[in-house]
């Protein structure tokens, strides 16, 4: 990105014989220097008239070719380099011994990686395993990983998602074939009817991490303060009137970050949608029904316009940022948000003294509500890996029942395995465990959807339902728009 | 920015020294007449380089343009499919025309700004020298960084509201960078701001090449001030003029990190130029070879407008 940008670069990477622009900004610049530096006020005609006749020179003097190839040069290349490739800077730990791996995650704040944390536990329990970490940055993560896998440089196990949505996604990463296929213990800890989505043609590419439930996380003791929490869709609304002259709110909302809007969007679709038709998705998939024809992905983003005009949002929730929700949700201005479960955990932890738990968003009626909870990482072994061996051993290893539930404790997140004996009364997830029990859960949608535009278009469509920008029937007609791309 | 360009400079001088000696060259050489120095073909390790860095990785890019590439894996060659796809894609137009809004007002209003600037530094002010480099401070500090502080300033609780209520006028608060009708002004502001201290300097550097003795025969003449700008400084500085707006066109054209820290393109695309397009589209979204399509499509405008730039701004042979 700052290659692309910084203007400095951009100018070096240029020859400078051919571009008359430059050539006079270069005579330019010895001037500019001049005058930012020294106190030479008007002594020095001299050297001024010198610079303004090189100036003249460059003008006149040049032939026209030159002056046309210059100046399509230059934004030629300076246009084309965003498209360049991105360097790449992963290790693959080839040489050694079999018990030695590298591993790829991505990071997105101060706390500790549990990835991290639960591979240390490997090398604590296994004192000849030796693990070299790759964090990446979360918002880079993706697109270091394609470029690393490429050039055959990437780590040998790497973290990734489910499904074909994102950067990082294992269907377009194993059809190109990057990814190993894995054996049956990464068989066994697939999610009920993920199947699809780590793999094909039977064969499993991923291995799950844990269970991420995504609804809303709410600070319990603001919402005790405030009456509790709403059991259903309409003393919802009221109760966003009866909070917005305090000036609290309801909801935390990063309007100006699409994630967070999508993620409300298929929220609210949860109970309108899915609750009624949980293979809504594959549906769509065979085009046997549309967003644009579907009633409720139509009331769902009609929700957005009947929260909004509750004042359900944090005042400017449409320029707000991620920093709004964990600010709002912190000091208790805001009671509840849209965001991945865990952060329970890194919210209590932030402190403030109040307690954080998972929610269900509630429903027109409560027989319609219904979570979504999915798998949404996984591990998985490079093609190229010369250390398959020792990479599987540490899949093995953090697939045993023990280490599934050391991990989600870790990230505070539900384990992949043993769910029907998890103990959800006395967790944060105590308000969902009903729902997770009876089966009133399935996937977050967009981990089935065949591309990322399709997110895309909900996500900043929402935004500009928010701003008025937009009509619920648009941002459908967007969405399908971006489906058969 | 001297440090990087001369060595090339120098390189791309060295074939015409070269090949002016040929002869001379050979023969004197033995007699040590040392600084008979440098062959074309020296440059060939930086030509190379140049050739392999950017013209091939270029072609390369361009070449996507015509596939239906998604950054990993196999492709197919589509032809002109993802142009056509641009041109009919509404998002691309209105990122087409907020290009064009933001490359044109930002050189417009930064040039009006730098000259007026520069005008008034340009000689009786005792700080000029501390103001020149607070005025040129914006081009020099890194541009994501002051568009996050300009973020936090438009911020729904930044200061500017925080002012606004202040003063008063509580009713006019609004969340800047999100609202549809004042995002892309904000934005605009930014740039501004931001290109103003370079248009100065350039137009500084040109009023320092205007003789005094030509403005006071102008003076005694009894030509006012204004006369004495338009007909005696502005035509002196027409090449200072050419190279500011020229050099702002371009910049704002493909101007990308201050849109994408500031808004995103957001909201709803209300903000999206054709570089945020390019990158979401290439990177984001996994569609390189869209994303590669509009990158050439970026790239013809921008020369299309350097190229029209640069003609009505040329300086006529008799001055």
């Amino acid at each position: 990105m700052g290659r692309i940008t910084s203007s400095d670069a951009w100018l070096s990477q240029t020859p400078v014989k051919l571009m008359s622009g430059i050539g006079k900004t270069y005579v330019l610049f010895l001037h500019i220097s001049c005058i930012l530096v020294s106190d030479r006020g008007h002594g020095s005609r001299i050297f001024s008239t010198m610079k303004s006749e090189r100036l003249d020179m460059t003008q006149h003097r040049r032939s026209t070719g030159l002056k046309v190839i210059g100046v399509l040069a230059v934004p030629t290349i300076a246009a084309l380099a965003l498209t360049g490739c991105s360097s790449s800077a992963g290790s693959t730990s080839s040489s050694g011994g079999s018990k030695e791996f590298s591993l790829s995650f991505a990071t997105s704040n101060t706390i500790e990686s549990p990835f991290k944390v639960l591979a240390e536990n490997y090398m604590k329990s296994h004192s000849d395993v030796k693990i070299t970490f790759n964090p990446q940055p979360n918002d880079s993560y993706d697109q270091t990983l394609r470029t690393q896998l490429q050039a055959g440089n990437a780590s040998d196990v790497v973290v990734t998602s489910p499904g074909s949505g994102t950067g990082r996604s294992i269907l377009p990463l194993a059809e190109a074939g990057f990814l190993e296929p894995l054996d049956n213990a990464a068989k066994e800890l697939l999610p009920e009817g993920s199947a699809s989505t780590f793999g094909s043609d039977g064969k499993v590419y991923g291995q799950a991490t844990e269970i991420t439930v995504a609804a809303l996380v709410a600070n319990e003791t603001a919402a005790q303060a405030a009456g509790g929490f709403p059991a259903d869709f309409s003393s919802l609304q009221q109760q966003c009137k009866d909070l917005e002259p305090s000036g609290k709110s309801l909801f935390a909302l990063a309007g100006a970050a699409p994630p967070n809007t999508g993620l409300m969007a298929m929220s609210l679709a949860a109970s309108r949608v899915y609750a009624e038709d949980p293979k809504w998705n594959d549906k769509r998939a065979a085009t046997e029904t549309t967003f644009a024809a579907s009633d409720g992905w139509k009331s769902a983003l009609e929700a957005v316009n009947t929260l909004k005009d509750a004042g359900c949002f944090q005042k400017g929730a449409a320029g707000g940022g991620f920093d709004a929700i964990t600010k709002g949700l912190a000091s208790g201005t805001s009671l509840s948000g849209f965001i991945p479960a865990p952060s329970w955990k890194q919210l209590e932890s932030a402190g403030g003294g109040s307690k954080f738990a998972v929610r269900p968003l509630p429903a027109e009626s409560s027989s319609k509500s219904y979570v979504f909870a999915s798998a949404n990482y996984a591990f998985s072994i490079n093609a190229a890996s010369k250390n398959k061996d020792a990479a599987k051993a540490f899949l093995d290893w953090a697939a045993e029942p023990e280490q599934t539930k050391a991990f989600a404790e870790i990230d505070g997140a539900l384990p992949v395995t043993g769910l029907d004996k998890y103990d959800f009364e006395g967790s944060a997830y105590k308000n969902v465990g009903d729902l997770i029990k009876d089966g009133k859960y399935g996937p977050l949608p967009n981990i089935q959807w065949p591309n990322s535009a399709v997110y895309d278009a909900l996500a900043t469509g929402v935004q500009g339902i928010i701003t008025g920008q937009k009509s619920p029937d648009q941002v459908l007609q967007a969405m399908d728009a971006a489906w058969g791309q | 920015m001297t440090a990087t360009m001369q060595p090339e400079s120098e390189a791309a001088e060295a074939p015409r020294r070269g090949g002016r000696t040929p002869v001379a060259g050979q023969k004197t050489r033995p007699r040590g007449r040392g600084l008979e120095f440098g062959h074309w073909w020296w440059a060939l390790p930086g030509i190379a380089l140049v050739f392999a860095i950017h013209y091939v990785a270029t072609g390369i890019g361009g070449f996507f343009a015509f596939t239906n590439w998604t950054g990993i894996g196999a492709f197919k060659i589509t032809g002109w499919a993802n142009f056509e796809a641009i041109f009919k894609d509404p998002t691309k137009l209105g990122a087409l025309s907020n290009t064009l809004f933001l490359a044109f007002g930002s050189v417009l209003l930064g040039n009006i700004a730098g000259l007026l600037i520069a005008l008034g530094l340009n000689r009786v002010l005792k700080t000029r020298y501390i103001l020149r480099t607070l005025f040129f401070m914006p081009v020099v500090l890194s541009p994501l960084a002051t568009a996050y502080i300009w973020k936090y300033i438009f911020d729904f609780d930044g200061p500017l509201n925080a002012f606004l209520t202040a003063i008063g006028a509580g009713d006019q608060t609004k969340p800047w960078l999100a609202d549809p009708q004042w995002a892309i002004w904000t934005v605009l502001v930014v740039l501004v701001w931001s290109s103003t201290g370079f248009a100065m300097v350039i137009f500084m550097a040109g009023l320092a090449g205007v003789p005094a003795e030509v403005e006071e025969a102008a003076a005694i003449d009894g030509a006012n001030l204004w006369q004495r700008f338009r007909n005696v400084t502005l035509p002196a500085i027409r090449p200072a003029v050419a190279i500011a707006t020229t050099l702002g066109i371009v910049q704002g054209l493909r101007v990308f990190d201050p849109i994408m820290a500031l808004t995103a393109g957001g909201p709803a695309g209300a903000t999206e130029t054709l570089a945020t397009q390019v990158y979401k589209q290439a990177f984001a979204l996994g569609n390189f070879g869209g994303g590669a399509a509009l990158a050439l499509v970026l790239a013809a405008i921008i020369l299309i407008f350097a190229v029209i730039q640069q003609r009505l701004t040329r300086s006529n042979p008799e001055d």
